[in-house]
């Protein structure tokens, strides 16, 4: 087990001629919950799907728990992508059958459990289920396994405000202590004092990286009036949990 | 793992078809009756029993065209879809994804040639003579091994193994083109519809361009064989020759998932 939980060096992607990243250098240590904070368009996503091997860097490299990304990455790896992706046809006991098989660390009664406390039936049919039950069911998978890295996309974008902070509690009541939580968003205010680090993403490049602590020491503000001040220029609207 | 996808795959495969098979097999049976009973019946009668070969036929040919969509829609929603983030980050490698695809769509179009089979046997009136001539036949060709019957059995096993490999070639060529139009931002679809046109066009321009003289060669060598062993020798070339194909198509794949996936 490696000391830096994720490394990505010189970490570069473009699509055509547009750059999402460029140059990233990143180092992450283990049991903290960073912030991967950015406006839209930012490239928090490309990044999070660089660490789960859903792309490719068009240059650079990444190290996760000091392998390069493959089946043992993803095997250490809990994600939970900005969109549903689920089979219509499963149940969301079928899911827990699945995870169970693929992953060691799914713990299936934990599973059980959070369904009953966030009052989601998991013997349900997924195509009769509401969208706001489909993301419960999709947040159990991720956070009943006992991780080494969460990579959360967007948890908390476009639901209310009430629903944010059932979904940090849950975040927070389960995720693996001796794991990593990196959580991209760009509600900074909801989500700051779950905080223990903040990466600034801007243009697809780290502008800032440091613990909240030591942001509101040196700068004597809080990091979302920070980001605020950092982002001015861009539209910060939402998009979809 | 390879063994753990697989069983997903299938289970969604008997999702689809747990209804249509029995279905084939059902209509069979009434039209075991209907075409058996035909000898003094009525107008009535027959026009009932048209239909119901009419219903027969149309299950029969949805049941095909139903595995072909299921291939289809199996590789470009499960993998290519939105489904691809769940599957793409499981600990496994794109070529145990696109194998598992595979082999279930090839054992569905099996399967679903068994039920055809069947259900024509099914139809077939059959009476306790018929019977007895099949299980004579049958224990002919068990006990009289290196004969020209048990030759015939061999012939059509390599045949139906022919077949499979066609069949793999074929699903194949529709994972690489749809995997090719995956490499476009925008109209997707339609560039996979192109991307088959054009890797359709590609393997019969090298067909007729490098291999003919080759295959004109070997089809001298099996014209000059003897009746059956040149009937072997053309099926183990043809599926030599799909072999070929279906490498080709797996490694494009493979390669278009492993390096170049972008799901939208």
């Amino acid at each position: 087990m490696h000391d830096t939980l994720v490394a990505c060096t010189a970490l570069t992607k473009r699509y055509g001629s547009k750059t999402a990243l460029s140059g990233v250098n990143l180092e992450l240590g283990r049991g903290r919950i960073v912030g991967l904070l950015g406006p839209n368009g930012s490239g928090k996503t490309t990044l999070i799907k660089i660490l789960t091997g859903l792309l490719q860097p068009t240059e650079g490299a990444v190290l996760v728990d000091g392998q390069g990304v493959g089946p043992y990455t993803k095997s250490v790896i809990s994600y939970l992508p900005d969109r549903m992706y689920f089979a219509d046809w499963m149940k969301a006991t079928d899911l827990f059958d699945l995870f169970s098989d693929f992953y060691r660390d799914f713990d299936r009664t934990r599973a059980m459990s959070m369904c009953a406390s966030l009052g989601v039936t998991p013997s349900d049919r997924l195509k009769s289920m509401s969208k706001g039950t489909k993301e419960k069911v999709q947040l159990v998978l991720v956070m009943a396994r006992r991780a080494q890295l969460y990579l959360l996309d967007e948890p908390i974008a476009g639901v209310d405000p009430a629903a944010r902070d059932f979904i940090l509690n849950t975040i927070l009541t389960n995720y693996n202590e001796e794991g990593t939580v990196l959580i991209s968003t760009h509600l900074i205010s909801d989500i700051e004092k779950v905080l223990d680090e903040v990466i600034f993403l801007k243009e697809g490049q780290i502008t800032l990286h440091d613990t909240v602590d030591s942001i509101r020491e040196r700068e004597g503000k809080s990091v979302d009036a920070l980001f605020r001040e950092v982002f001015r220029a861009h539209n910060v609207e939402g998009g979809a949990f | 793992m390879f063994g753990k996808l697989l069983k997903y795959d299938f289970r969604s495969m008997w999702k689809q078809f747990a209804f249509i098979w029995p279905a084939a097999l059902a209509l069979a049976l009434v039209n075991h009756f209907t075409v058996n009973g035909l000898g003094s019946s009525s107008g009535a009668e027959e026009t009932a029993a048209g239909i119901s070969m009419l219903v027969y036929v149309a299950i029969l040919m949805a049941m095909f065209i139903v595995a072909l969509v299921f291939t289809i829609q199996r590789f470009y929603k499960g993998l290519l879809g939105d489904e691809g983030y769940l599957m793409h980050t499981l600990p496994v490698r794109p070529w145990q994804l696109i194998g598992a695809k595979l082999l279930c769509a090839v054992i569905t179009t099996v399967l679903s040639v068994i039920v055809a089979v069947a259900s024509i046997l099914v139809i077939m009136p059959w009476d306790r003579e018929m019977l007895g001539e099949l299980f004579r036949g049958l224990e002919y060709v068990f006990t009289h091994w290196n004969n020209q019957a048990t030759q015939g059995v061999i012939g059509i096993l390599e045949f139906c193994l022919m077949m499979m490999v066609f069949f793999a070639a074929g699903y194949l060529q529709l994972y690489l083109s749809m995997s090719i139009g995956h490499l476009f931002s925008k109209n997707r679809v339609a560039f996979s519809v192109i991307a088959f046109i054009a890797v359709n066009a590609v393997v019969s321009g090298l067909m007729s361009w490098f291999l003919s003289p080759v295959l004109d060669i070997l089809s001298d060598l099996i014209n000059n064989m003897n009746g059956m062993a040149g009937f072997h020798a053309a099926m183990w070339a043809a599926m030599a020759g799909e072999l070929v194909l279906c490498a080709v198509y797996f490694a494009g794949t493979e390669f278009i998932l492993r390096k170049k996936l972008n799901l939208e």
